[in-house]
């Protein structure tokens, strides 16, 4: 009972933050980069979350802000979803050199870490929300390859893929009609484990203050900027604290939820334990 | 088959000197990697200073030069991996400075921060396992396993910020008090609470395993309690995992460090690369990023190397 309050709980946070950040400029008529009233303003009548250093308003900071950081973690996550399940496949599919080649090169950049290799990508492009989105996508990518390669192994090794293969399948129908569905529940879960740590990442590359711009409505930035008022107003650093901790958390719980109910766990605990 | 006991002591070396070789291959690829994402991703350096207005168009060819960036790439790369192996990184864009000296400063401040924040991992990490594994997954709330799941979901950042919170309304300290900025406690514990959830994992699954051995049943038909059953039998199995787990912590904790020196007004590494990027001293970056590839590698080939030794069935039979 309590999980499944959980897993609603998760579910609704996220669908309130998807729809806050469709719809940001109905739900809130102010500027998310002017001041509209005095700096530091507690969380009260007036302005519901309270204004910033600057007198701006926060609830439509954070309203904006839910738009920029989602975003960002969705296009980095779907970067390193898409290089590294391509090299997945081609690895798990090709077998051979080429599947050498993959693993040897996946492992060559896991030996920085991920937030690491994002830093490093930065230091290379320079400070900036496109390069921190693009650091993090191509610093996912040797990761989400190992995974997703165990995963493409495991369907691959099934019966009905090698029935495919004796019936005379051609290797890409087969790794297309069999081999990616068949894995699809767990790169489904691999991948909000992807988003989770692609958000993770984004927000605290914002947060370190590598956006660029401090202005921006961003819910990294934001909790940046509260940290230097935390004592006089510690409202302003817990709202973004608070939405990145939930989001990150209902994302995650979310995913073992999918992961449990099809039944993945078995091959996403093999994939993971092939991966580490 | 051959017992694990018998598996001769010449098996551990050269499965040992393996695993050395493959951890300098694999040094030698992060380097190279670093070497050549930062010429192809950055362009030039030296952009960055002239842009800035820091240095004019004959001075920034003078750098050039001096830094050997109007070579070409490939005698740039022999340059920069001889340069690697006599331990010399090249000089700042800004202060003129060996890197080598620069990062060395900073070593003992993220040195201390990463040693208090391990441990804390380990011990936060060992008691959550154990006390997961006793509790009755039928019940509504496994505080335990609940705690070790979102320790690694929780943001470093959004912790750390928590902690200075609850710490100046207990009255403990304020954030400028110099004290606090040289007090290691808070900053180990808010980055240790980060890596205890992955090590309680660990613990919980290894000895969750162990607990349907033979072995436990034959424990237990010897008599044995339920405390030295769990904690000899059980747990003595699930640790090897965990030194392996460890060398991946390393690197983890060493991101985790950005954040919380970023977080705690702290020196250290993490700061310094930071700094680094915004400011465009590639130097100074290019040298973080091998240095931390570098210490990655070598303590998975030590943590590789300290498995085969705690765990004889991963020794080669031949």
């Amino acid at each position: 009972m309590m999980r499944r309050a959980l897993v609603l709980a998760a579910a609704g946070w996220l669908v309130l933050i998807v729809l806050v950040a469709l719809f940001a400029p109905l739900l809130s008529g102010a500027d998310p980069i002017q001041p509209v009233g005095p700096p530091l303003a507690p969380p009260g009548v007036g302005f519901g979350l309270g204004t910033d250093a600057l007198g701006r308003d926060l609830l439509t900071r954070m309203l904006f802000g839910a738009r920029l950081s989602l975003v960002s973690g969705l296009l980095a996550a779907s970067l390193a979803i898409g290089i590294g399940g391509a090299a997945g496949l081609a690895a798990a599919m090709q077998g051979g050199w080429i599947e050498r080649a993959i693993i040897w090169a996946a492992n060559a950049l896991l030996a920085i870490p991920g937030l690491l290799l994002a830093l490093m990508l930065l230091a290379a492009m320079g400070p900036g929300v496109r390069t921190i989105v693009l650091a993090v996508g191509l610093g996912g990518a040797p990761g989400f390859a190992r995974l997703s390669r165990a995963a493409f192994l495991s369907a691959r090794q099934s019966d009905f893929v090698r029935a495919a293969h004796a019936l005379g399948a051609g290797k890409r129908w087969v790794a297309l009609r069999h081999v990616v569905p068949n894995a699809g529940t767990t790169l489904l879960s691999l991948a909000t484990t992807q988003f989770a740590w692609a958000f993770l990442g984004t927000t605290t590359l914002t947060f370190l203050g590598l956006a660029g711009n401090p202005s921006l409505p961003e819910w990294g930035a934001m909790l940046n900027e509260g940290r230097v008022h935390l004592i006089n107003a510690p409202h302003l650093a817990l709202w973004p604290g608070a939405a990145i901790t939930l989001t990150i958390l209902s994302v995650q719980l979310l995913g073992n939820w999918i992961a449990r109910r099809q039944d993945g766990g078995a091959v996403r605990r093999a994939a993971m334990q092939a991966g580490s | 088959m051959v017992s694990p006991s018998d598996r001769p002591a010449a098996g551990l070396l050269t499965a040992a000197g393996r695993r050395a070789l493959d951890g300098l291959l694999t040094g030698w690829a992060a380097v190279s990697v670093t070497f050549f994402a930062l010429r192809f991703a950055g362009g030039d350096p030296v952009a960055s200073l002239l842009a800035q207005g820091l240095a004019s168009s004959e001075q920034a060819d003078a750098l050039r030069r001096q830094l050997g960036l109007d070579l070409p790439l490939i005698e740039q790369y022999m340059r920069f991996l001889g340069g690697l192996v006599r331990g010399d990184l090249g000089r700042s864009l800004y202060t003129g400075q060996p890197v080598t000296r620069i990062i060395g400063e900073q070593i003992p401040y993220t040195a201390q921060l990463a040693a208090a924040g391990l441990f804390v991992a380990l011990a936060l990490g060992l008691v959550l396992g154990i006390l997961a594994v006793g509790e009755d997954r039928r019940r509504d709330l496994p505080l335990a396993s609940g705690l070790a799941g979102i320790a690694t979901a929780l943001p470093v950042a959004f912790t750390g910020i928590l902690a200075i919170l609850a710490a100046t309304h207990l009255g403990q300290a304020s954030v400028s008090d110099p004290a606090m900025v040289r007090s290691l406690g808070l900053p180990a514990l808010v980055l240790g609470f980060a890596s205890a959830g992955a090590v309680a994992r660990l613990i919980q699954a290894g000895m969750q395993e162990t607990l349907a051995a033979p072995f436990m049943l034959a424990a237990r038909a010897r008599g044995l309690r339920r405390g030295p059953r769990l904690l000899w039998h059980a747990l003595r199995p699930a640790l090897p995992p965990v030194i392996s787990l460890i060398a991946i912590e390393a690197a983890f904790l060493f991101g985790g460090t950005v954040v919380t020196e970023t977080v705690f007004s702290r020196p250290g590494l993490g700061r310094l690369l930071v700094g680094s990027i915004l400011q465009g001293d590639f130097p100074v970056a290019q040298g973080l990023v091998v240095l931390s590839a570098l210490v990655y590698t070598l303590s998975h080939v030590a943590a590789d190397t300290l498995g085969l030794i705690l765990d004889p069935r991963l020794r080669p039979t031949e």
